[in-house]
C-alpha cells in the first residue's frame, strides 16, 4: 500500500517496443478501472437494491441522480426542475470542494511513499484555526482577515501532518500510527475548546457547545445561489486552483521531482543524494496544508461556526478527511482522476441524502447506506484494478483469435 | 460486437435511461403536509428523535398528514434538510434537537410561508428570533423531581448507606434539568442522602460502556439507584444496575424520556418527557390554522408533557400515594423543582 505504482512515460498508442505497449496499457488501465469499476459498484449496488428492497433499481438510481443537481446539465428539463437542480448541484459542489482538497492530500503523501491517514484530523486542526481566527480580531477588514485565517488554518494542517513527517523522518514512527493519533488529540481538543465552559465556547448561547459565528465580512462571497442556504462559495475556485498546484508543484519543481523520487524507492533517492528526511517531512506538511485549507474552507465558506459534534461526529459527510483516501485512490493520485474522483463520491454523498429520495422510491432510512454500500464497492473493486486490468488484457487476446476464426469461415 | 465497442452504448443507454425519464415533476395537492427534519443521531436513537416521529405518525393518523421524515446524515445536512421540507411543500417542519437551533433559524427566516418547532430549545435564544417558529421546551425537572422521591424512598426502605447516582450525557440545560430534579426531590424524602453526578459526553448508544462505567463506579460508592439522562449512551447505566440487581439491596435503574420499563426487572420507572406529544401539538395547531409563531410552548406535569413511566411492582403502595401526592403539589406550584444544578 505505502508505494505506489511507477507513473507510466509519456507517449500516445501502443508502442513498437515492449516496454511502450505496456505503458500503453497501464495508461488506458489507469483511465479505465477506475470508471469500470465505478460503473460496476453502482450495478452491484442497484442488485442490492433489488433484492433488499424490491425497488426498482432503476428510480432509485434516477433520484439520486437528481438529488445530485447534475441534471442541471440537460437543456431540456422544467424550469421548476431546474431551480432545484441548481440547489442540489450547489449542495453536490460544496461537498465536491472539501473532498478534491482532502484527496490532494492524501495523494501528495502517497506520491512520497507515504500514506496520510491523518486527513479528518487537519481537516478539524484547520477549521478549528479558521474559525478561531475569523471569530476574533473582529476589527481587520474581510479580504486580509479572509487571508489570514486561510493561511492560519492551512498552516495548522500542515503543522499537525508535519509532527507525523518529523517523526517518521526522525525515528521512523510509523505516519499511519501517529497521524491517527493525533487525530484524536484534535477530536477532543476540539471538545475542550468549545465544549460547556470551554476558552472558545460561543458567548451567545450558553448551551450549545460550539465556537463563536466568524465575523460577517470573513464570509467567502457565494457566486452561485442563495448565501444564506448554503449557496456555492468561491472556495470551490480554490480547490480547484489548488488542483493545477498540486500538479504543478509535482512535475514541474526540483521539491516534487525529489518527492515523486522519495516515493519510487528512498534508498536510491538517498543515494543519488536527494535529502530524503527533508522530503519526508515536507511531504506531509504539503499534504496536511491541503487537508487544513479545506477545513477552513467549509468554515468560511458555509459552516460559519463550529460545534463539538461537528469535529466530532465521523459519519456520512463529516468524513470528508477520510473520504479523501477513497478520492485518492480512485482519482489515481491525478490532478484530473482527484477532480472527478471528488465530484463522484461530493455527488453520492449529496444524492442519496434521503431529502432527495421520496419514501415511495426508497426507504429514506436505508439512504445512508446505500452511499456507503457504494463507496465501499468503489474501493473493493479499486483493489482489485490489477485483476481488472489482467482481464482486459486477456481479453484483448481473445478477440483477435475470435475474428481470425470467424473469418476463415 | 465486441464488448469495447458494446461498452460505451451500453453506458450511453444506461444515462439516457436515468436522463429520459427525469421530466416527471411532483404534483402538487392539497393535503396537509408535515415533516421532521432529525439530527445526526438518526430516528432509531430511542430517544426524542424516536418519539418526535411517534407525533409525526400520529399526526398521520388523526390529522391525515401527508408527512415526511429527513434524516440528516452530517451538519451540512441540517440547513438543505430544513429548506428541502419547505420547497417540498410542508407546512409544518419540526426539527428534533438543540443542535439544529442556528440552521433552523436561518431556515425559518428564508421560508416564511412555513411554521417551524424545534425540540428542547427556546425560541428566545434563537439566532434570529423569527415569528414562524416555536421552541418545545420541557420542565424536565418536574419529572426528575419525582423520581428522584421514589429512589430516595427506595433507598430508605433498603438502608444501608444513603446513595444515589445519576449519569448525564453531556452538561447542557436539557440534561442538567432532569439532575437537578432528581436530586431536589431526592433531598424532600431524605435530607441526608448524597446524589453522586457524572457526565459521559456522550449519547450515542455506541458509548454505552462509557455510561456503563460512570454507573458502575457510582455503585461501587454505595449508590442505590441509578438515573440515566443520556440517551442511547445512557443504556449502558441502566445494564450496570441489571448487573448490580441482585442480594439484599438491589441497584434499581431510572429511564428517560421514553418509558423504559420494558428493558427488564431492574426499572424503578422511568422519568418521560413526551416529546410524541409535543411533536403532535404543534403539527394539530399548525393544521388547524391555531399557530402561532414567536414563543416556546412549555411542557409540564400539568398539561402532560411530562410524566413518570411504568412504576416496579416491587415498590410499596404507599409509597406511589406518597409521590402522588407531590405531583399535585408541584402542579398546583406549591413546590417548584430548581431547572439547574
Amino acid at each position: 500500500m505505502l508505494a505506489t505504482p511507477p507513473a507510466p512515460p509519456e507517449g500516445e498508442g501502443p508502442g513498437e517496443t515492449v516496454a511502450s505497449r505496456f505503458a500503453f496499457y497501464q495508461r488506458a488501465g489507469g483511465v479505465l478501472t477506475p470508471l469500470v469499476t465505478t460503473v460496476f459498484a453502482f450495478f452491484i449496488g442497484g442488485l442490492v437494491v433489488l433484492l433488499i428492497t424490491h425497488k426498482n433499481p432503476i428510480s432509485t438510481y434516477k433520484a439520486i441522480f437528481n438529488g445530485t443537481g447534475l441534471n442541471w446539465f440537460f437543456p431540456w428539463i422544467s424550469h421548476a426542475d431546474r431551480i432545484n437542480a441548481a440547489f442540489n448541484l450547489q449542495s453536490t459542489l460544496l461537498l465536491t470542494t472539501p473532498l478534491i482538497l482532502t484527496g490532494l492530500a492524501v495523494a501528495f503523501a502517497f506520491r512520497a511513499g507515504l500514506f496520510n491517514i491523518g486527513g479528518q484530523g487537519q481537516y478539524a486542526a484547520g477549521s478549528i484555526v479558521g474559525v478561531w481566527v475569523a471569530s476574533s480580531l473582529t476589527g481587520m477588514s474581510g479580504f486580509p482577515h479572509i487571508v489570514l485565517a486561510i493561511l492560519l488554518g492551512s498552516l495548522a494542517g500542515a503543522g499537525l501532518a508535519g509532527i507525523a513527517g518529523f517523526l517518521r523522518a526522525t525515528v521512523g514512527a510509523h505516519e499511519v500510527i501517529t497521524t491517527i493519533m493525533l487525530n484524536w488529540i484534535v477530536f477532543w481538543l476540539a471538545g475542550w475548546l468549545f465544549g460547556q465552559q470551554g476558552p472558545l465556547q460561543t458567548s451567545r448561547e450558553r448551551s450549545l457547545t460550539q465556537s463563536n459565528d466568524i465575523a460577517p465580512n470573513t464570509h467567502l462571497h457565494v457566486w452561485w445561489g442563495n448565501p444564506i442556504l448554503q449557496g456555492l462559495h468561491v472556495g470551490f475556485f480554490i480547490a480547484v486552483a489548488m488542483l493545477v498546484v498540486y500538479w504543478i508543484v509535482l512535475n514541474r519543481t526540483t521539491l516534487g521531482y525529489e518527492i515523486r523520487a522519495v516515493g519510487y524507492n528512498p534508498e536510491a533517492a538517498g543515494y543519488a543524494g536527494i535529502d530524503v528526511r527533508r522530503a519526508y517531512f515536507l511531504a506531509m506538511a504539503i499534504s496536511g496544508g491541503f487537508a487544513g485549507l479545506a477545513g477552513v474552507i467549509d468554515v468560511l465558506g458555509w459552516k460559519f461556526v463550529l460545534s463539538v459534534d461537528d469535529v466530532q461526529g465521523q459519519a456520512g459527510a463529516g468524513a470528508v478527511g477520510f473520504l479523501g483516501i477513497a478520492v485518492a485512490l480512485l482519482g489515481r493520485n491525478s490532478a484530473v482522476g482527484i477532480f472527478f474522483a471528488a465530484l463522484l463520491f461530493g455527488a453520492l454523498l449529496n444524492g442519496t441524502s434521503d431529502r432527495h429520495l421520496d419514501p415511495a422510491v426508497f426507504p429514506p432510512t436505508l439512504a445512508e447506506n446505500l452511499t456507503l454500500l457504494i463507496q465501499g464497492l468503489v474501493l473493493l473493486f479499486i483493489g482489485a484494478d490489477i485483476l481488472v486490468i489482467y482481464l482486459w488484457r486477456a481479453r484483448r487476446r481473445v478477440v483477435p483469435r475470435k475474428l481470425a476464426r470467424t473469418s476463415s469461415t | 460486437m465486441s464488448i469495447r465497442k458494446a461498452l460505451p452504448l451500453l453506458l450511453i443507454a444506461a444515462l439516457a435511461a436515468v436522463i429520459l425519464g427525469s421530466s416527471a415533476s411532483a404534483q402538487k395537492s392539497a393535503t396537509f403536509k408535515a415533516a421532521m427534519v432529525s439530527d445526526t443521531g438518526n430516528i432509531n436513537d430511542r430517544s426524542f428523535n424516536f418519539l418526535a416521529s411517534q407525533g409525526l405518525a400520529r399526526a398521520h393518523r388523526k390529522l391525515g398528514a401527508q408527512t415526511r421524515i429527513y434524516i440528516s446524515k452530517s451538519k451540512s445536512d441540517y440547513l438543505p434538510n430544513l429548506a428541502q421540507a419547505a420547497r417540498d411543500g410542508n407546512k409544518a417542519v419540526l426539527a428534533t434537537g438543540f443542535l439544529l437551533a442556528d440552521d433552523m433559524s436561518t431556515a425559518a427566516t428564508q421560508f416564511p410561508n412555513t411554521d417551524y418547532a424545534i425540540v428542547d430549545f427556546p425560541w428566545v435564544a434563537l439566532k434570529d428570533k423569527p415569528k414562524n417558529a416555536i421552541g418545545l421546551t420541557f420542565k424536565s425537572e418536574q419529572s426528575g423531581y419525582l423520581v428522584g422521591y421514589l429512589a430516595a424512598l427506595m433507598a430508605k426502605k433498603q438502608g444501608g448507606k444513603q446513595v444515589l447516582g445519576a449519569v448525564g450525557g453531556k452538561k447542557i440545560p436539557s440534561v442538567d434539568n432532569w439532575i437537578a430534579g432528581y436530586r431536589a426531590g431526592a433531598k424532600k424524602a431524605n435530607r441526608r442522602i448524597q446524589v453522586k453526578i457524572g457526565y459521559s459526553d456522550e449519547f450515542a448508544i455506541g458509548f454505552s460502556a462509557k455510561c456503563k462505567e460512570i454507573a458502575l463506579k457510582q455503585i461501587q460508592q454505595g449508590a442505590q439507584v441509578i438515573f440515566q439522562v443520556a440517551g442511547g449512551c445512557g443504556l449502558g447505566a441502566l445494564d450496570a444496575a441489571k448487573a448490580n440487581h441482585k442480594g439484599k439491596r438491589p441497584v434499581w435503574g431510572i429511564g428517560v424520556d421514553a418509558d423504559q420499563a420494558y428493558l427488564g426487572k431492574h426499572i424503578l420507572t422511568s422519568g418521560t418527557k413526551k416529546v410524541d406529544n409535543a411533536a403532535f401539538k404543534f403539527f394539530s395547531l399548525v393544521k388547524s390554522g391555531n399557530f402561532r409563531g414567536g414563543r416556546d410552548f412549555v411542557f409540564t406535569l400539568k398539561n402532560g408533557g411530562q410524566g413518570v413511566g411504568k412504576i416496579s411492582p416491587k415498590v410499596p403502595p404507599a409509597f406511589v400515594t406518597k409521590m402522588n401526592a407531590i405531583k399535585k403539589l408541584i402542579i398546583k406550584g406549591k413546590i417548584k423543582p430548581p431547572a439547574t444544578l
